[in-house]
């Protein structure tokens, strides 16, 4: 650990709540929860009408769109290392995206398409209609999600990573249901048809969608919210109001005709192959955007990490080598590997539930302004009685996991385990 | 220790009424992007009521928000639109039963022009207001360089005196749903001779 002057930062006073989406006295529970219900009559019976037009396809659908959405579900939700959602949110952003962003997007969709095609007339609204109404309309409702995310449960939004998650969950939920629709309705809803659809809207294109357009609105809502202290209400502002911009650009070029690769027709092998290469073009540059800021973000939330637990290194509760394994994923990863290989599986359990428990620790120093503070103390005697049991256990203290007492040797081999 | 030492005030109560505030403003907002779209196509003057006449023997009545957006020739036909969506409809003669100038126009007017083409596996019977009697297929397809999918629906009437009339109606994918109550109401109303 050193002092770097760039880490002593005001501590989040909200990280490490968990808080419910079940917020009775909060009107945003209330608003959330009419929508959905209300919509969710809509969504219930559009999928029903799916099922009895084809119900092999309709099956087919959510078959493959599980085998894609539970992976994406859990990396989104992984991605934040430090400090998971409460479930019960995660399950609320997606469910807000699935039924009440869908419904109310198409009956939108629709109006602001009479409107496109009363100024342009009909050719100009069968080409444009997609680009000048739904990347307005479909980013606004499903950013609404978030920010109703935030009203029922302030604390939990206290920085961008946290944002991103809200976000990709909202617009996963959306990409699920959207893809249902374009499967049975668009792709005919055969098995070719559906195998056809996810393809070209999976396969070829799922990077780019939905997940990346609200995750990045997300970030741009979590900054406004969560860095009152550090920034501007002009700075907050106009931060959240480019990234929804760059949202809406993302979605307005991909469903504009500008740069439009894909082919006219599917007639052999080296159409169906240029598929993926057009989608590219179109997603490809919002997609490294993206990563640039969600890394960003993971990189502020290790430092905030670092900062909440640099005056617990050398304590009983935390050796400075624990804290670099702690500090990087990957380490923390193999050192429960090895964990495993050397003293067994109860002891890499152990391990994993130490970690989890120190950096539970941050989360509590950050909400206790004393450093004796009695959930501090609690906190810190859980960890040291779980070192305590670890090192107990025959092959732990061998096992290169930083779970030894602290030495110069040690510290070393987490700095090693980080590179 | 003191007795008078003085007790240290409690913060002002959080203002209640306050949560209520941003909800309100985010409702509201849904509401504006949710509705704005058609109040401001209504602001921008509402069409429709007209009676188009197709041809000598078809005449469709518009229904509010629809307007004659183009005529054509061969066949004599017109299309009306709202938003979007739009009805193409045309006359033209022809022996047979409607299935078949359904199946006729598919294979030579839909399908030529369209990739990916896929039709509904079933033939719907339809009866007009006027008695008469047609055949209705879905569709869907990309058209041209429209880059969104199109959905349509197509009827097909043909008269004793051997006149067809071909109603098209169509939207880009997912629109259909809001304009398809409209394209059948105005199919039914059909005047034919």
């Amino acid at each position: 650990m050193t002092g770097d002057p760039q880490l002593v930062r005001p501590p989040r006073t909200g990280w490490g709540r968990q808080t419910s989406l079940f917020q009775w006295r909060q009107p945003a529970f209330w608003l959330y929860a009419a929508i959905v219900l209300i919509t969710a009559v809509y969504t219930v019976s559009q999928q029903q009408l799916f099922q009895e037009l084809s119900p092999t396809g309709w099956a087919l659908s959510w078959l493959l769109l599980l085998v894609y959405g539970l992976p994406l579900f859990l990396a989104i939700y992984l991605l934040d290392l430090y400090e998971r959602e409460p479930l019960s949110l995660v399950f609320g952003a997606l469910v807000w995206g699935a039924v009440a962003a869908t419904v109310l997007a198409g009956i939108a969709n629709a109006g602001w398409g009479l409107v496109v095609a009363r100024i342009g007339g009909a050719a100009f609204a069968a080409e444009w209609t997609a680009a000048l109404t739904a990347p307005f309309v479909e980013e606004s409702l499903k950013v609404a999600g978030v920010i109703l995310i935030y009203l029922i449960a302030r604390d939990e939004m206290d920085d961008m990573m946290d944002g991103f998650v809200y976000g990709a969950m909202v617009g996963l939920g959306f990409a699920l249901i959207e893809d249902v629709f374009y499967f049975i309705a668009i792709f005919g809803g055969t098995t070719g048809g559906v195998l056809a659809g996810f393809y070209v809207r999976v396969v070829s294109s799922g990077f780019y969608g939905h997940v990346l357009y609200t995750g990045l609105a997300g970030m741009g809502v979590a900054y406004f919210v969560s860095r009152r202290r550090e920034a501007s209400f002009g700075r907050r502002l106009a931060v959240a109001i480019g990234l929804f911009a760059a949202a809406v650009g993302g979605h307005f070029l991909w469903n504009s005709p500008w740069l439009n690769f894909f082919p006219a027709n599917l007639n052999g092998p080296a159409e169906w192959l240029r598929i993926p290469l057009a989608a590219g073009v179109k997603g490809a540059p919002l997609l490294l955007f993206v990563v640039v800021m969600v890394n960003l973000a993971r990189r502020r939330e290790r430092t905030w990490l670092e900062a909440a637990l640099r005056s617990e290194a050398g304590s009983p509760a935390l050796s400075v080598a624990e804290l670099r394994v702690l500090l990087n994923p990957p380490a923390r990863r193999r050192s429960r590997r090895e964990m495993r290989t050397r003293a067994g599986s109860g002891a890499e359990r152990l391990l994993k539930r130490l970690q989890k428990e120190q950096i539970n620790l941050a989360m509590v120093r950050t909400r206790s302004n004393l450093d004796d503070a009695p959930e501090v103390l609690r906190q810190r005697e859980l960890c040291r009685s779980l070192r305590d049991a670890l090192l107990a256990m025959p092959g732990a203290a061998l096992a290169a996991t930083g779970v030894e007492a602290p030495s110069g040797a040690d510290a070393q081999a987490g700095a090693d385990a980080e590179r | 220790m003191s007795a008078s030492v003085e007790p240290v005030p409690l913060p002002a109560p959080p203002l209640r009424q306050r949560r209520w505030v941003p909800v309100l403003v985010l409702a509201a907002l849904m509401v504006g992007i949710v509705s704005g779209g058609y109040l401001t196509s209504d602001a921008l003057g509402q069409a429709g009521g007209e009676r188009v006449v197709v041809s000598s023997s078809v005449t469709v009545t518009a229904l509010p928000g629809w307007e004659l957006a183009d005529r054509f020739r061969g066949p004599t036909g017109a299309r009306l639109s709202k938003g979007s969506a739009s009805l193409d409809v045309a006359s033209l003669a022809f022996t047979g039963s409607p299935e078949g100038l359904l199946a006729a126009y598919v294979e030579n007017i839909l399908e030529p022009g369209a990739e990916q083409f896929r039709l509904s596996e079933t033939v719907e019977g339809v009866v007009l207001d006027s008695g008469q009697v047609g055949a209705r297929i879905a569709y869907v397809g990309l058209f041209g360089d429209v880059q969104a999918p199109i959905e349509g629906e197509v009827t097909a009437v043909v008269t004793p005196d051997g006149l067809g009339v071909i109603f098209d109606g169509w939207a880009p994918s997912g629109q259909l749903q809001f304009a398809i109550d409209d394209i059948r109401t105005m199919i039914r109303r059909a005047e034919i001779a």
